[in-house]
């Protein structure tokens, strides 16, 4: 990273940190007289959009935006979102990333059954495309410094060995942004992060994700007893709204509610729970 | 499902039941059967009170002993009941309009005497048996046959009311959240003294059709979102000051006042 000029993506999920950590970041720029722009973008990751937070420092900073291929460093606070955020990195550029995986809903191929589909946490995989990837399991180095919500500052801590920003400018800027109770964790896990030597950085990542290869074939969670004479059909339709996986749907041949996507159901209860009309009861499947 | 049985504690041959499609009123009662059932309530020795409406209609599909009494009354029918038989569990069925309107005197006295009761107020803002006319909990601005340009006057907290009168346990349940409405009417028939509670169940056949908040799945959502006090939430944060139009205040739910009697 040149030394008069930079630019940092931060990415993530909701909640982990990212737009703290980037304000940090760019206060210790500007404690060491650095001109800085920072931008960001909270977009439900989960729900595929994206918690982005752009900085960008220099003698002068003209737009705050970083043009993909152009990031000097990628912090990022979850695996998949630095998948995803590696078109912004620049040839040579450093990738900070904690092995965290936090899975999006969208990930889910069944609930029933629990099969996901990741992309497989492979650092060394990585190191094809990015030479410089700089991986940590950093909750667990928060944890161990004294509180694993700091585990956005412990990448911070990484992120201080490349960029020019003096140390005293990183531990006031933590100290002006981190609520005061948290000071302690978040200095201690800044240093633990900065300490963290090229091998505790390369974890062993034997961590072999669960893949898509599907699970085992699907069956119905639960048996619905639906009793015709007292359902009261699509002028209640109380049921079929509710149900959070759109198990159930009217047939046009008849008036009560039948059951449409039987694999779907996760014997949750609600349409039991919430039909007035005593018409429906979930027997939930005997495990096999 | 989660393994409380209730259906043998229905009249069957009632069935179904005479509530519009979307009432929550028969949430409020398999909730109720629910509850009994978990407390393994003698069935014989626990009797079923009620008055007149569309929520007092509910003690009719109850198979075991229950007493539907005169417009209003019921609660006056329940204490009678309690003092010459102190050993049965009397549950009191009862609306906005018979509780809180005819009956209002009676649901204060009773909560005066701390009897030991259980009063069920299901609560649709509006009188559903007569054809939609405003309840006194009808909050203001609400379109009823009788207020079709709004409700003009204050509304009743009927648990507000209920812990001044003197009532040693009040809660707050909503046919959207049914697990906790199973808990609170549990925790409401093992209190021994006045236990009161509000029940918030939607009539989408006139306060939802005339006020236009849709049908039975929609009105459940606009409970919760009431009950999270989403929509005044909103508002504020678009910072702009909250209007009558804009929805209900929120409700709270849960246990709101508790004391030995």
């Amino acid at each position: 990273m040149g030394a008069r000029s930079g630019s940092v993506l931060v990415v993530g999920v909701g909640g982990q940190g990212v737009v703290l950590s980037s304000a940090v970041a760019a206060d210790a720029a500007r404690r060491c007289g650095f001109d800085v722009k920072q931008s960001e973008v909270h977009g439900m990751s989960q729900r595929g959009g994206v918690v982005t937070s752009h900085l960008r420092y220099g003698d002068a900073v003209r737009s705050p935006l970083i043009a993909a291929g152009e990031a000097d460093a990628i912090v990022a606070l979850e695996w998949s979102e630095a998948l995803r955020a590696l078109p912004a990195l620049r040839p040579g550029g450093t990738l900070i990333v904690s092995v965290e995986r936090i899975l999006p809903p969208s990930a889910f191929l069944d609930r029933l059954h629990g099969a996901v589909r990741y992309p497989p946490i492979a650092v060394g995989l990585l190191r094809g495309t990015v030479p410089d990837v700089r991986a940590c399991d950093a909750t667990a180095v928060a944890a161990r410094a004294g509180d694993r919500r700091a585990m956005n500052t412990v990448l911070l801590g990484v992120l201080s060995r490349v960029t020019p920003f003096s140390e005293p400018a990183w531990d006031d800027a933590i100290a002006a942004n981190v609520p005061p109770k948290a000071l302690a964790a978040n200095r201690a896990a800044f240093a633990a992060g900065r300490d963290l030597q090229p091998d505790d950085a390369r974890p062993a990542l034997a961590r072999v994700e669960p893949s898509d290869e599907g699970g085992p074939a699907r069956r119905s969670a639960a048996s619905l007893e639906i009793v015709d004479a007292w359902c009261k059909g699509e002028t209640c339709a109380i049921c079929v709204r509710s149900c959070p996986e759109y198990c159930l749907g009217f047939d046009p041949d008849a008036i009560a509610v039948r059951v449409t996507r039987a694999d779907a159901c996760t014997a949750c209860g609600l349409c039991e729970l919430l039909c007035p009309d005593f018409a429906i009861v979930v027997h939930p499947a005997v495990p096999a | 499902m989660s393994g409380i049985e209730y259906r043998d504690r229905l009249r069957r041959q009632m069935l179904p039941h005479i509530l519009c499609p979307g009432c929550g009123h028969g949430i409020v009662l398999k909730a109720l059967l629910r509850a009994a059932r978990s407390l393994e309530l003698d069935w014989d020795r626990t009797v079923f009170v009620a008055g007149i409406g569309c929520s007092s209609r509910l003690v009719g599909y109850i198979d075991g002993c229950t007493l539907h009494t005169t417009h209003g009354r019921a609660l006056t029918f329940a204490t009678g009941m309690k003092l010459a038989r102190p050993e049965l569990t009397v549950i009191v069925i009862t609306g906005d309009g018979d509780g809180l309107a005819i009956g209002g005197n009676h649901l204060i006295h009773a909560a005066r005497r701390d009897v030991d009761l259980t009063c069920l107020l299901l609560n649709n803002e509006t009188y559903g048996m007569t054809g939609g006319q405003a309840a006194p909990t009808a909050e203001p601005g609400a379109i009823s046959t009788t207020t079709p340009r709004g409700a003009r006057e204050r509304s009743f907290d009927a648990c507000a009311l209920a812990v001044a009168a003197g009532a040693s346990f009040v809660a707050r349940g909503a046919t959207s959240l049914p697990l906790e409405l199973d808990a609170l009417i549990a925790r409401g028939i093992a209190h021994r003294g006045f236990s009161f509670l509000e029940i918030a169940s939607d009539c989408p056949e006139y306060f939802g059709r005339y006020n236009e908040l849709g049908r039975g799945p929609e009105m459940l959502q606009l409970q919760r979102r009431r009950l999270d006090g989403v929509d005044r939430t909103l508002a504020a944060k678009r910072s702009l000051r909250p209007r009558p139009a804009e929805g209900p205040p929120p409700l709270r739910t849960g246990v709101l006042h508790e004391r030995p009697a």
